[in-house]
Order: structure tokens, then C-alpha cells, then sequence
């Protein structure tokens, strides 16, 4: 019997590796007929943008482009298993911008540093740019960019007789004034780095620094712990969101609550278009049993996050790359994608969206009203996680929800800081 | 205390206890049909007096629910199926008989459904996507007949030995054989631990998502446990629509209450012949 | 009659060898689980990241894995949260799906069949349906459960954040495992009491016997080879729970504070990209299960011999 186990767990394992073995791709080959696979990240590309991909891959190659959408909660175990695999890789995937680096040092992704100018060069977002880079080459390139401002209760805000803060010192002070015991002056989650973030950056900090060829987690310098106790004061002086909650929804907060007919919060973070969502809310014509909110300007404002001394402070910049597998099979038509992604035609209809344009020289389609005005502003001063191979795993492990979470629970952030420097640099160098 | 008046109390806890467990049931069943609207109120609302289908309705709207009842179907029939025969034969086996390799097998059965799975799915991927059953009922089948028969070999063991012997050879010394004196005696008194061993395969095939989120990547193979998750995972980035949820969470539900309903009956003396001995 | 008699009369009777009967079911755990399963042994031995996983040859490392992780203190941490919430968690499970059992043998027919239909119900809840009902029971500012509690007078709940404590997520996970698992739990041991013949039961009671000796005098050990068999699958099971803590965490805390086992791994395979020792943990996991359950296995050895 187990002789019999055995044999047949030996032919399993013998079929295993031969199939495992994948054929690259021949270096010259026509794109003309390839079917290719695109996959995209949750829901943020809207469906106009994905027809005129299908359309315009099908003028370009007669082949077909399926688009797969893939949720950011599943997708590193999709992506851990299906990029290497060349009979199921998507050919070209959507990928996070700060899951980049990770990806493409273990050589997830095709070189397309013979495109790099024909894609837009220099006039490519830079730092997207550079955490899909490996000595001078280049992997993965930037899809879109999205930037994170205030959106306040202009109503809420007036009553207290407080202006728009012009320095992060006014705005944490201003926030806290505003906290009522069911209203958060500044609604954010415990767990919120994605956010909070911002306040160590505002304050010169870090997550972690290069020092040589290693990276380093930088959470103990004195920046980036003066960030941290700002932030600690505010969430626990100014929110009322759990400890627990993380990166979610703040926008339903600062609209009416219609059971209450008050906002639970008088002024939130949250990505830009998070403006569609927000403001009076009415029955929707098309459906009485949902609601629509129209924005109204005497209600409703919005700014970005002041920097410690004036200006405007260092927030994430959200958004994603988007990179050819090096597993395709179809290496031609995957390039022939990227192209038409890049074309100015497909850029300015992601700028018209309210998604930063990779190529800033069309950044103007985002237009010119507060909202856009606000992007740009925001996303000029806005900087990336480290890129560090080892970051998808430091986030991928929720170490710094769990980080963030201790802090602003009220832990003592210099004894924090030295435990979740251990346990990042564990991980940071992949 | 008179037994009457006790028992009155005790089948007055019983109701209320009853009550209390199906509440989460019937909280799914009301809200699904109560507008979203109303649902967002912070006092919950506990009748759905002002129904709708309308929860129904969007939540059914693009047309990926039936490809998922599709694909969950199918798979949880195959399982069910090969895990009835192949549990049934490995059962008879290891209780009607005495052979050498019997004790080690039982133990292997035992232990190999207490390894996590959680560990195992890059394994599985790579062996599924090596003969190209990704996306495919077999490729997922497989796995999940593996997981789920060692357990009802389990079950099955205790009925097969609760059929006593004796019944068979009397079978025999009418003329009939072995085998057919088995399937004419033993299997028809069986057939309450088939029934509650199909219900346990059933169930698991039916819930299970981690492995088949890796071996069903494209929407198109999605069975219903993803396509909720889906669903609910869609709606949180709005205000989650609970009334939408709640009509989704319903209709994966439904097809699993119809057959315990149908099977009910036989499950319970399926239990009862199977406990004793088990 | 021993075993070679009883083959030898098996085999005068024309049958083969059993092991044909046995041979679909080896071969689909070899087909369906042979491959994973050496895989995983074979990576707990190996550092095997994300770099392996596109190709790079994983080196060998000895006992590596498990040496780091018999030193890591978190690691530690989480198999005594688990194992704490799998034993409290069978235990409750035990025990109220057998006063549940008892109280059906008690009541009458009609009061029987609603228990009975509402346990079914709970039992064919899909656990993803469950999930989402139960996490939106207890959310905290629209959640059934806090409005109720918070009608209670002196008690305040509005806006109690049940899972933003490790100690109350557990306890929610908790709460709905037993809610999931006392069904089945009372179904099999009604079964085994309805097999305890009622002269048995009238006799004790002539002679005298108050209810609670006749529950631990006679009922138990009857229903003893029920209990034991319930037992054991609800320990194997609440230890490697997974499903239920994953979808919690989605709801709630990402953070490593509230993780048992089966997430602890999912974590350390899919988003820490560390194979090697989520293979070996794994491993450890096994290992844990047989002790829990060696009770078990050592009753079925000796009933073997026998």
C-alpha cells in the first residue's frame, strides 16, 4: 500500500514539474490575433475607459482583450500564484503602486525600457515611475494617481468661528475644538496609516530610509515620532472613529445622517473623488429606495491638509502601475496595450474621470474646478511608501494597521516605534 | 414539582431558546426585504412591513448570480456524488473486513483532515494549473473530494458496523453472494448515513471559498461563496447597502435550507443509527 | 477470530482483497491532497519567498523554519489564544448542544419539532450568508444586538465596537461558532439518547435515582461513544478555524492581535510571501491536533488491537 502511495505521488509530482516548466515567450512575434488578458484593481477605472481599451486592442491587433476585475483584498495571493504561471498570467495586470517594487525585483514583470520614451518618458509621474524601476530599467510604469485632501462641513466649522487652517498646528488644534460626544471634528480610524501617514511625512519623518543597499524601518527618529504624537493627539482628542478601523469609507460621516439629520463628523480625509459621494442627500429619481448626494457648496468644502509651516503637507500618493507579466505568452500584444494605454487619447479620458493621468503633460484634463485644483495641488506634494522588495510583505502583514492601531490607542510611541522597527526590518529587504 | 407542568416549562424554554437561534435567520430573511433607506436608520427595523423586491432585484442585476448558482451547483454535486461511493467502499472495507495496512489507514484518515489548509493553496494551485483545470469544476472537485472524504469515511465506518453481519450471511445461505447479499441487505440500511454523510459534503462544498478564490480566478468560475464576498466587499466601499447584502446572503442560503428540508427526515434517523456506534 | 481467519473465511468466499474497495478513495487523496501535502512538508525545510515562487531555486535550510519559529515569542502568543478560544469554544459547544439534546427528550413533540427546525436552520446557514448577517448583528452603530442590549436599563451599548478589542472580536468569533456548531452537536447526541431504552431509564427511576444520577449514571455512559466523537471534531475544528476569523477581520482589525492560527498562516503565505514558514507552522499546527486529539486515537488503537 504504501509503495502504491508513494508511486502515484511520484507521477503527481513528475506531471507537476513538467507542466511547470514555462516556454519564454519568442522574442520577435506578431501582436496581429493575440488574445490577451488585462487585470485591473477594483472598480476605480470606469466602464467607458474599459470599452475603449477593448475596442481600440481590436482595431489595433484583431485579437480580443478580456478585462478581469480583480478586488484589492484577494489580489497579492492572485498575483502571488498566477504571475509566474504562463498558462494562466494576466498579460498586462493593474498592480499597487507600493506592491511595485516587491513584484518587480523578483522579475514578475517584462523590461519595457525600449518604450519608456514612446510611453511618455520624462513626462511620467517620476515617483511612480521609479518604484516600478531596477538599476535604470523599467518594469512597471504608472496607471493613474489619486491624492488624498480635506473635505470639511463649511456649516460646522463656521458656527465654531474657525477658519480654513493655513498650518497643521491650526488644523490639529481647530479639529479638536470641533469634537463634540457624538461628532468627530476630524473623523479617522485608529488604524488609518494610509492617512496618518501624512502627519510623520508633514513632519520630515520617514517609514523607512536606505542606507547603503539595505533598507531600514525609520519609525524611532525624532521626525517621525514628532509626526506620531501629533497624530495620537488627534485621533484620540478629535475622533471618534474606532481604534480599529482602517483606510474605509470616512465620506458616509460628513453627510447628513439621516436618522440624526447631523454629520457624524465635521471634516474628513479621503481620496479625491470621494466627492461624488458626498453632500445633500436626496431620494434617487431613478430608485426611491436609495439615496443620491448633490454637492453644495454653502454645506460643503474642501482643502488640502495644511504643511507644519504653511503650504500644502507631503501626503500618500494613492493610485497604482500597471506592468506587462514576464510569463505572457502574448509578449506583442501586451506591448500593443501599453501603447494605447499611454496614447494622449486614453490619458486625457482618465484625467476627464478624476484619475491623475500617468502623463502629467495631460494633467489639465482633470479641469480646473476645486476638486482638481485640489488633486493637483495635493498630489504635487505627495510621496510614496518606500520602495523597498520587501514592502508588499510590510503591508501585506498589517503591521503597520497594527502599528498605528497601538499608537492611537494611546501607546507609548517611542517604546512602539523600536518594537515595529524589529519587526519591519525582518521583512523590508525581501 | 407535577411532571405536566414541568414539561410546559421546559417546551416554553424550548420555543423561546428556538426563537432566539433562528433569529439571525429571520434578521437575513426581513431585512432583504426592507429599502435600504430605512435600513440605514440607527433603529433597526424588526418587520418588513413596507416590503420590496427591489433588494432582490439589484442584487441579481448583472447576471454573474446565476453563473456562480451554476458553478456552485455543479461542483457540490460532483462532490457529494464521488464522495458517497468512494467513502461508502473505503467504509465497507475498513469495517467488514481484517487486513493488513487496515489500522494504519483508519489513522491516516483521521489525520490527514487535521492538516490547515491555509498553507496548502500555492501547492494546489500549481498542481490544479499543471493539467490546466484552473477555472474548471473538476480541478476544484478534486480537492475538495480529498478534503471532505476522509471525514465521511468516518461517518460511514460507524453505520456499515452498526448492520450486523449476521443479516448478510443469512442473505448468503439463500444463494446470494457476498457482494450482492451486501447491497441487497446492508446498502438499503445505509441509506440514513449516506444521506447525512451527503449532508456534510454538501455543506462544505457549498461554503467553501479560500481555495476556490485561487483555483477559480476568472469572475466568469466564481461560486456563490466568492460572488457574496464579492458583493459585500463592493458594497462596503460605498455605504454598504445591508438590505442588498442581506437579499444576497439570502439567496446563497436558500438552495442549502430546500435540501435540508428535503432531506430532514432522513438526516435526523440517519444521526440516530449512527451516534451509538460511532 | 483473528485477523488472518477473518481474511481467509473472506477470502474462501470468493471476495478479493479488501483493498480493492479502498482503492478510489487512496487515489483521490493521493490525486487531491498527495502533491500539497509533500509540498508543504518539503517547504517547511526550505526558505521559500516570493523569489522562489518566480523561479529562483529554493535552498535547503534544515530545521531553520521551525527553529525561528520555536523562538518567536508572537507565534507562541497566537497558538494560546487558539487553543484557549478552540477549548472554550468545543466546550461551550459540547455542553449546550447536549442540554439542548436533553431538553428535546423532555419537551413535547410539538415545542421538539421548532427547536428542531430552528437548529436546522442555523445549521444550513453558508457561513459566508452567516457571517454577513452576524457582523452586521453587531455592528456598532447600526447592529441589532447593541440597540437591544442598550434597552436594558443602566446598560449604555450605543456604539459599543465589539471587534475593536482582541477579547471581544474573540468572543464574538466565539459566539457565532457555537451558534454554527450546536446544531449538529444536538442532532447526533438526540440521536444517541433516543437509543437509551426507556426500561432502563423507568427502572432507575423506581429505584429512586434523582435526574442528575440518572444523566451521569446512565445516560452518559451510553451516549459516551457520541460525546467522544463530537468532541474530538469540534477541537479539530475550532482549532483550525478559519473562515469565520478571516471574514471578522475583513469587518474589522487587519492587526496581528487578532489572529488564531488559520489566519496566522493565511498571513504569513499570501501577504508576508514567507512559504517556508507558513509550511512549517502548518506543520506545527498538525502536530498541536494530534496531542488535542490523542485521546481519541489512543481509544481507537487499542479498540484495533482488540
Amino acid at each position: 500500500m504504501k509503495r502504491k502511495i508513494g508511486l502515484v505521488a511520484a507521477a503527481t509530482a513528475a506531471l507537476v514539474v513538467l507542466a511547470g516548466c514555462s516556454t519564454p515567450a519568442p522574442a520577435e512575434q506578431s501582436a496581429d490575433g493575440q488574445n490577451i488578458t488585462l487585470w485591473l484593481m477594483g472598480g476605480d477605472t470606469p466602464d467607458t475607459l474599459r470599452d475603449f481599451l477593448k475596442t481600440e486592442y481590436a482595431d489595433a491587433t484583431g485579437g480580443t482583450l478580456t478585462i478581469e476585475q480583480q478586488d484589492w483584498s484577494d489580489a497579492l495571493s492572485k498575483l502571488t500564484t498566477a504571475l509566474p504561471d504562463s498558462e494562466n498570467t494576466p498579460d498586462v495586470t493593474e498592480i499597487g503602486n507600493t506592491w511595485s517594487p516587491t513584484f518587480t525585483s523578483v522579475g514578475a514583470f517584462s523590461d519595457i525600457t525600449d518604450m519608456y520614451v514612446e510611453l511618455g518618458g520624462n513626462s511620467l509621474l517620476p515617483s511612480f515611475v521609479e518604484v516600478g524601476a531596477v538599476d535604470g530599467a523599467n518594469f512597471a510604469l504608472p496607471y493613474y494617481f489619486g491624492s488624498r485632501y480635506i473635505f470639511m462641513r463649511k456649516d460646522v466649522w463656521g458656527a465654531a468661528g474657525l477658519e480654513i487652517p493655513t498650518t497643521l498646528p491650526q488644523f490639529n488644534e481647530g479639529v479638536v475644538k470641533l469634537k463634540t460626544d457624538t461628532q468627530s471634528g476630524f473623523y479617522i480610524g485608529g488604524e488609518d496609516w494610509r492617512n496618518g501617514v501624512s502627519w510623520i511625512f508633514a513632519n520630515g519623518g520617514e517609514l523607512a530610509k536606505k542606507e547603503g543597499d539595505s533598507w531600514m524601518s525609520s519609525l524611532s527618529d525624532a521626525k517621525t515620532i514628532e509626526g506620531l504624537t501629533q497624530l495620537q493627539t488627534v485621533y484620540q482628542d478629535a475622533s471618534l472613529a474606532p481604534v480599529t478601523e482602517a483606510d474605509s469609507t470616512p465620506w458616509v460621516n460628513i453627510n447628513n445622517n439621516a436618522a440624526t439629520g447631523v454629520p457624524e463628523a465635521a471634516t474628513i480625509i479621503a481620496p479625491g473623488w470621494a466627492h461624488w459621494s458626498i453632500g445633500d442627500l436626496a431620494p434617487d429619481p431613478k430608485d426611491d429606495t436609495k439615496t443620491v448626494a448633490t454637492w453644495n457648496d454653502a454645506t460643503f468644502g474642501n482643502f488640502v491638509l495644511p504643511g507644519v509651516d504653511g503650504g500644502a503637507a507631503p501626503v500618500f500618493a494613492g493610485g497604482s502601475n500597471i506592468a506587462v507579466s514576464a510569463a505572457s505568452k502574448n509578449q506583442a500584444g501586451s506591448r500593443e496595450l501599453m501603447k494605447i494605454i499611454f496614447s494622449e487619447e486614453y490619458q486625457n479620458m482618465l484625467g476627464a474621470n478624476g484619475l491623475g493621468p500617468a502623463n502629467l503633460d495631460y494633467a489639465s484634463s482633470l479641469g480646473d474646478d476645486q476638486f482638481a485644483t485640489a488633486l493637483s495641488e495635493s498630489a504635487a506634494n505627495s510621496k510614496l511608501t518606500p520602495a523597498a522588495p520587501g514592502w508588499a510583505a510590510v503591508e501585506g502583514s498589517g503591521l503597520l494597521e497594527e502599528f498605528f492601531g497601538k499608537v492611537n490607542g494611546g501607546g507609548d510611541i517611542p517604546a512602539l516605534a523600536k518594537e515595529y522597527d524589529a519587526k519591519i526590518d525582518d521583512l523590508i529587504n525581501g | 414539582m407535577n411532571r405536566p407542568l414541568a414539561k410546559g416549562l421546559l417546551s416554553a424554554l424550548a420555543v423561546i431558546i428556538a426563537l432566539i437561534w433562528a433569529f439571525p435567520v429571520y434578521w437575513m430573511v426581513s431585512s432583504s426585504f426592507i429599502p435600504t433607506a430605512i435600513l440605514q436608520s440607527f433603529i433597526p427595523t424588526f418587520f418588513p412591513l413596507n416590503g420590496t423586491v427591489s433588494n432582490y432585484t439589484g442584487a441579481i442585476a448583472d447576471g454573474s448570480f446565476f453563473s456562480a448558482l451554476g458553478m456552485s451547483v455543479a461542483i457540490t454535486l460532483t462532490v457529494v456524488l464521488f464522495c458517497i461511493v468512494f467513502a461508502f467502499l473505503a467504509a465497507a472495507a475498513i469495517s467488514r473486513f481484517r487486513f493488513r495496512g487496515r489500522r494504519s489507514f483508519v489513522i491516516a484518515v483521521l489525520i490527514v483532515q487535521m492538516l490547515p489548509a491555509e498553507g496548502l493553496f500555492i501547492a494546489q494551485y500549481k498542481m490544479v494549473s499543471s493539467v490546466h483545470l484552473l477555472d474548471s469544476v473538476v480541478g476544484v472537485s478534486v480537492i475538495y473530494i480529498a478534503a471532505v472524504v476522509p471525514f465521511t469515511i468516518w461517518m460511514l465506518r460507524g453505520f456499515v458496523a452498526g448492520v450486523p453481519v449476521d443479516l448478510e450471511e443469512a442473505a448468503m445461505v439463500d444463494g446470494l453472494s457476498r457482494f450482492g447479499a451486501f447491497m441487497r441487505i446492508t446498502f438499503p440500511l445505509l441509506a440514513p448515513g449516506l444521506v447525512a454523510s451527503g449532508v456534510y459534503a454538501f455543506l462544505q462544498a457549498w461554503n467553501e471559498f479560500t481555495v476556490a478564490l485561487v483555483l477559480l480566478p476568472s469572475e466568469a468560475a466564481q461560486t456563490l461563496p466568492l460572488w457574496l464576498r464579492g458583493f459585500v466587499q463592493a458594497s462596503a466601499t460605498r455605504e454598504t447597502d445591508w438590505g442588498q447584502v442581506m437579499a444576497a446572503s439570502t439567496l446563497v442560503a436558500v438552495p442549502v435550507i430546500i435540501f435540508f428540508l428535503i432531506v430532514q427526515g432522513r438526516l435526523t434517523s440517519g444521526l440516530v443509527s449512527g451516534a451509538v456506534k460511532g | 477470530m483473528s485477523a488472518d481467519a477473518l481474511t481467509r473465511v473472506n477470502n474462501r468466499r470468493g471476495i478479493r482483497a479488501p483493498h480493492l474497495l479502498l482503492i478510489p478513495a487512496i487515489a483521490i487523496l493521493v490525486l487531491g491532497m498527495g502533491y500539497p501535502v509533500i509540498w508543504q512538508i518539503v517547504t517547511s525545510f526550505q526558505e521559500y519567498g516570493l523569489k522562489q515562487q518566480f523561479g529562483q531555486a529554493p535552498s535547503f535550510v534544515g530545521l531553520d523554519n521551525y527553529i525561528t519559529l520555536a523562538t518567536d515569542p508572537q507565534l507562541w502568543v497566537v497558538v494560546g489564544k487558539s487553543l484557549a478560544f478552540c477549548l472554550i469554544t468545543a466546550f461551550v459547544t459540547l455542553g449546550l448542544g447536549t442540554l439542548l439534546a436533553l431538553l428535546m427528550s423532555a419537551v413535547t413533540t410539538t415545542a421538539r419539532l421548532v427547536l428542531q427546525v430552528a437548529l436546522l436552520l442555523a445549521w444550513s446557514m453558508p457561513v459566508v450568508s452567516a457571517m454577513t448577517v452576524w457582523i452586521w448583528l453587531f455592528d456598532r452603530r447600526r447592529g441589532a444586538i447593541n440597540y437591544l442590549l442598550d434597552m436594558v436599563p443602566g446598560v449604555d451599548m450605543n456604539r459599543f465596537d465589539w471587534l475593536s478589542t482582541p477579547f471581544t472580536f474573540l468572543l464574538v468569533a466565539s459566539i457565532i461558532v457555537v451558534w454554527m456548531s450546536v446544531p449538529f452537536v444536538s442532532f447526533s447526541v438526540y440521536a444517541g439518547l433516543t437509543q437509551v431504552s426507556d426500561e432502563v431509564m423507568e427502572a432507575a427511576q423506581l429505584d429512586g435515582a434523582t435526574g442528575w444520577q440518572r444523566f451521569w449514571g446512565i445516560i452518559l455512559p451510553m451516549i459516551r461513544p457520541v460525546i467522544s466523537i463530537v468532541l474530538l471534531l469540534q477541537l479539530i475544528w475550532d482549532l483550525r478555524v478559519f473562515t469565520q476569523i478571516k471574514l471578522l477581520q475583513d469587518a474589522g482589525s487587519k492587526s496581528g492581535d487578532y489572529d488564531l492560527l488559520g489566519t496566522y498562516i493565511y498571513k504569513l503565505g499570501t501577504s508576508a510571501q514567507d512559504f517556508g514558514m507558513a509550511s512549517a507552522v502548518s506543520i506545527l499546527v498538525l502536530g498541536i491536533t494530534i496531542a488535542l486529539s490523542w485521546f481519541y486515537i489512543r481509544s481507537l488503537l487499542k479498540e484495533d488491537v482488540a
